[in-house]
C-alpha cells in the first residue's frame, strides 16, 4: 500500500458524506465550466463576426434601428457616398423578414425585423456586393441580378429550414430556387437569405429604398474619419456605426457577463467549499482517536496534515472531473435540442476554461482541508487515543 | 541504551495535569535492562498509563529525566521519529484502522520509514505469519475476532523492529482464553524478536507472568518485585 492509495482510500469511507461534498463542488465547477463553454463561444461568434463582414461602416437613417427592416434610405444615396473622401466601396442593401415552410405560403411582411424560430431575415443585396456583407464564396452558385427566382441561404439558416443546394423555398408566397448556400462566420448573416435587391425591393414595395448602406473605406483611410464625414455630409439623416464601435459594445456585454459569471461560480464555490470543510471537519472528528494511533506509531504530524489535506484535495479533484462532464454533456445536449440558439453558439472547448476550473477545485481542497488537517496534526496522542 | 544495559532509566519523573491539581506522576523511578519482561500494576488512578505515555514519548514531563534506549526525552524534539524507530504500541482496544484490510494496517507504522512498498509488504507478511493470521492478509478489521484483531495490533507493533514494547492492558477486552493465547505470542515474540516488553495490567495472573512487576501507587513505584 502506498500513502498516495491511502490518502484515496480514506474519503470513502463514508461513501454518502463524500457523495454529498464532491455534489456540492461538483455544481460550482459545472457552472464555471458551462458559463466558460457558452461565454468562450459567444467570444469567438463575435469575433468571427467582426472579422467577416467587409465593409467597415454601416449607414443607417437617424432614429433607426440598425437591424431593421424595411426601406428608409433612397438607393441614390449609395452612389452619392462614394464620393466621399475615403470610401472605397459601397452597398446598399434591404432587409426584410418572413416566415417560410415548404408548403404554406405566408404574405406577410415583417416590421419587426431581425429573425426568429419563425421569421427568417431576408436581405436584397446586388451580386457584386457580397463581398461587403462578408460572402467571399457561395457552394454552389450565387443568384443573378435580374433573376427573380433564386436565392442563397446561409448555412445556420439552411440547417434550421432543412434546405440545401437545389431546394425550393417559398417566399412571399413565391417559390424560390437555392442556388448556393454561404458561411461567412458572422452568425446573423449565416441565419439569413440573400436574393437580388431589386427582386426584395420588388417583392416588399419599396422600390429604389435600402435600409443600410454598407461602407468600405480606403486602404490608408482612418475608419471613425470617414464615419463622421459622412454624418457631416448628411446631418441629422444619416448615422453611422463602426464595426470597432460594435465590437466594444459587444465586448462590453461580454466584459458583464464574464464578470456576473464568474460572481455565479464564486459563490457555487463558497457554499461547496464550505460543505467540504464540514465533511472534512466531521471525518478528522471521527478519526480522532485513529490519528492518536497514527501518531503513536510515529507518524509526524506534517505526515498527518497531509494525509488529511490530500483526502480534501481527492474529494475536489474527483468533483472537478464530475462537474465538468456534466457542463459538456448538459452544454452540447441542450445546443443541440436548441438549435436557434446552437447555430448562434459554438460552445468552446479552450484548455483554460478546463484549467481554471481545474485550479478553483485544487484551491478549493487545499482551502477546505488546511484548518481540518491543521487540527488533526495538532491532536495530542494522549488526549487522542482517549476519545471515544 | 546506556553501557549498564538498561533500557529504561527514570528519575524522579513528575507530570501533573489541570494545572498542578491531578499528579499523574509523583516523582516515579523506574530502571528496565534491555530484553526485560516487566508488568506494571496498580489501581485505577496510580499513574500506570501515564508511565506508559512517558515511556512512549507519547506525553512529556513535568519533571525530572527519562532516558528510554539511550536518547533523553526531555530534551528530545523529534518524538514521533524516537516512537517510529524504538516504541510498539499494543492498546487495549486494538485501535486498527477500520477501512485498511488486515495487511495495511500492519503496514501502517512503516509510512515513516524509508522501505519500498515491497519490503513493507513482506515485512508485514512476515510477522502476520508469526501471528498465524497469514490467511486473513486482506480481510478487513470488522471481519476478525477480538483475538484476531489483537494479534494484528501486536504484528504491527512489531512491524519496524522496535526496541521496546509498551503493552497497555492488552487482554483487557478479550475473555480470559483469548488473552491467555495473546499473552503467550507476546511472551513469545518478545523472546524471538528481543525487544524489551513493557506491559500495563491490573490482573494479577497477566502481571505473574513477566520476569518482574512494578507496583505503582500515587504515581510512585512503590516496590519492585520479581515473578513467583
Amino acid at each position: 500500500m502506498s500513502f498516495l492509495s491511502l490518502v484515496v482510500k480514506n474519503p470513502f469511507r463514508n461513501k454518502t458524506r463524500s457523495a454529498l461534498a464532491i455534489v456540492g463542488i461538483a455544481i460550482g465547477i459545472m457552472v464555471i465550466v458551462a458559463l466558460g463553454m457558452v461565454t468562450g463561444g459567444l467570444e469567438n461568434s463575435t469575433q468571427s463576426t467582426l472579422k467577416a463582414g467587409a465593409a467597415e461602416i454601416t449607414i443607417l437613417q437617424t432614429g433607426s434601428n440598425s437591424f431593421g427592416s424595411g426601406g428608409t434610405l433612397n438607393e441614390s444615396l449609395v452612389t452619392s457616398i462614394l464620393s466621399i473622401n475615403g470610401v472605397k466601396d459601397t452597398a446598399g442593401i434591404l432587409r426584410a423578414s418572413n416566415t417560410s415552410t415548404t408548403t404554406a405560403t405566408l404574405n406577410s411582411n415583417s416590421s419587426q425585423g431581425g429573425f426568429g424560430p419563425e421569421g427568417v431575415s431576408i436581405t436584397g443585396i446586388d451580386l457584386n456586393k457580397l463581398s461587403l456583407i462578408g460572402i467571399d464564396s457561395v457552394n454552389g452558385t450565387a443568384f443573378s441580378n435580374s433573376s427573380t427566382d433564386e436565392v442563397i441561404i446561409g448555412k445556420t439558416s439552411a440547417q434550421s429550414l432543412n434546405k440545401t443546394v437545389g431546394d425550393t423555398i417559398n417566399l412571399y408566397g413565391k417559390d424560390f430556387k437555392v442556388t448556393g448556400t454561404f458561411e461567412t462566420g458572422n452568425f446573423i448573416t449565416d441565419a439569413g437569405i440573400m436574393m437580388p435587391l431589386s427582386t426584395l425591393q420588388n417583392l416588399t414595395s419599396n422600390k429604389n429604398k435600402v435600409s443600410n448602406i454598407l461602407v468600405k473605406v480606403t486602404d490608408n483611410a482612418n475608419v471613425t474619419t470617414v464615419s463622421q464625414s459622412i454624418e457631416d455630409a448628411y446631418p441629422n439623416q444619416l448615422t453611422t456605426t463602426t464595426a470597432e464601435a460594435t465590437a466594444s459594445r459587444i465586448n462590453q456585454g461580454l466584459s458583464f457577463i464574464d464578470t456576473a459569471s464568474w460572481a455565479i461560480s464564486l459563490l457555487a464555490i463558497f457554499i461547496g467549499a464550505v460543505g467540504v470543510i464540514n465533511t472534512m471537519i466531521m471525518s478528522v472528528y471521527e478519526r480522532t482517536r485513529e490519528i492518536g494511533v497514527l501518531k503513536a506509531v510515529g507518524w509526524k504530524d506534517r505526515r498527518i496534515l497531509g494525509m488529511i489535506l490530500g483526502e480534501s484535495i481527492v474529494l475536489t479533484l474527483i468533483a472537478f472531473i464530475v462537474g465538468t462532464v456534466v457542463a459538456v454533456v448538459g452544454v452540447e445536449l441542450i445546443l443541440t435540442l436548441s438549435p436557434s440558439v446552437g447555430g448562434i453558439i459554438k460552445p468552446s472547448f479552450a484548455y483554460d476554461i478546463f484549467l481554471r476550473a481545474f485550479i478553483v477545485a485544487f484551491l478549493v481542497g487545499v482551502l477546505g482541508g488546511l484548518y481540518p488537517a491543521y487540527r488533526a496534526s495538532r491532536l495530542s496522542p494522549t488526549e487522542a487515543l482517549r476519545y471515544e | 541504551m546506556n553501557n549498564n544495559g538498561n533500557i529504561i532509566e527514570i528519575n524522579d519523573l513528575k507530570k501533573s495535569y489541570d494545572n498542578g491539581k491531578i499528579k499523574a506522576l509523583n516523582g516515579m523511578d523506574l530502571v528496565v535492562k534491555k530484553g526485560e519482561f516487566i508488568s506494571i500494576m496498580g489501581p485505577s488512578g496510580s499513574g500506570k498509563s501515564s508511565l506508559l505515555n512517558m515511556i512512549g514519548a507519547l506525553d512529556t514531563a513535568d519533571e525530572g529525566s527519562i532516558n528510554v534506549a539511550g536518547i533523553d526525552l526531555r530534551k528530545t524534539k523529534n518524538l514521533s521519529e524516537f516512537r517510529s524507530k524504538e516504541i510498539g504500541f499494543v492498546f487495549q482496544m486494538h485501535n486498527l484502522i477500520p477501512n485498511l484490510s488486515v495487511i495495511e494496517n500492519v503496514e501502517i507504522p512503516m509510512f515513516e520509514t524509508k522501505a519500498s512498498s515491497n519490503e513493507m509488504r513482506e515485512r508485514a507478511l512476515e510477522l502476520l505469519k508469526s501471528v498465524n493470521l497469514e490467511d486473513k492478509i486482506d480481510q478487513k478489521p470488522t471481519k476478525l475476532s477480538g483475538g484476531e484483531r489483537q494479534r494484528v495490533a501486536i504484528a504491527r507493533a512489531l512491524v519496524n523492529h522496535p526496541s521496546i514494547i509498551l503493552a497497555d492492558e492488552p487482554t483487557g477486552s478479550l475473555d480470559s482464553k483469548t488473552g491467555a493465547i495473546i499473552l503467550n505470542l507476546l511472551k513469545d515474540l518478545h523472546s524471538k524478536e528481543n525487544v524489551t516488553l513493557v506491559m500495563v495490567t491490573h490482573e494479577p495472573y497477566v502481571g505473574n507472568m513477566a520476569e518482574r512487576i512494578v507496583n505503582v501507587l500515587d504515581g510512585k513505584c512503590q516496590n519492585i518485585v520479581s515473578s513467583p
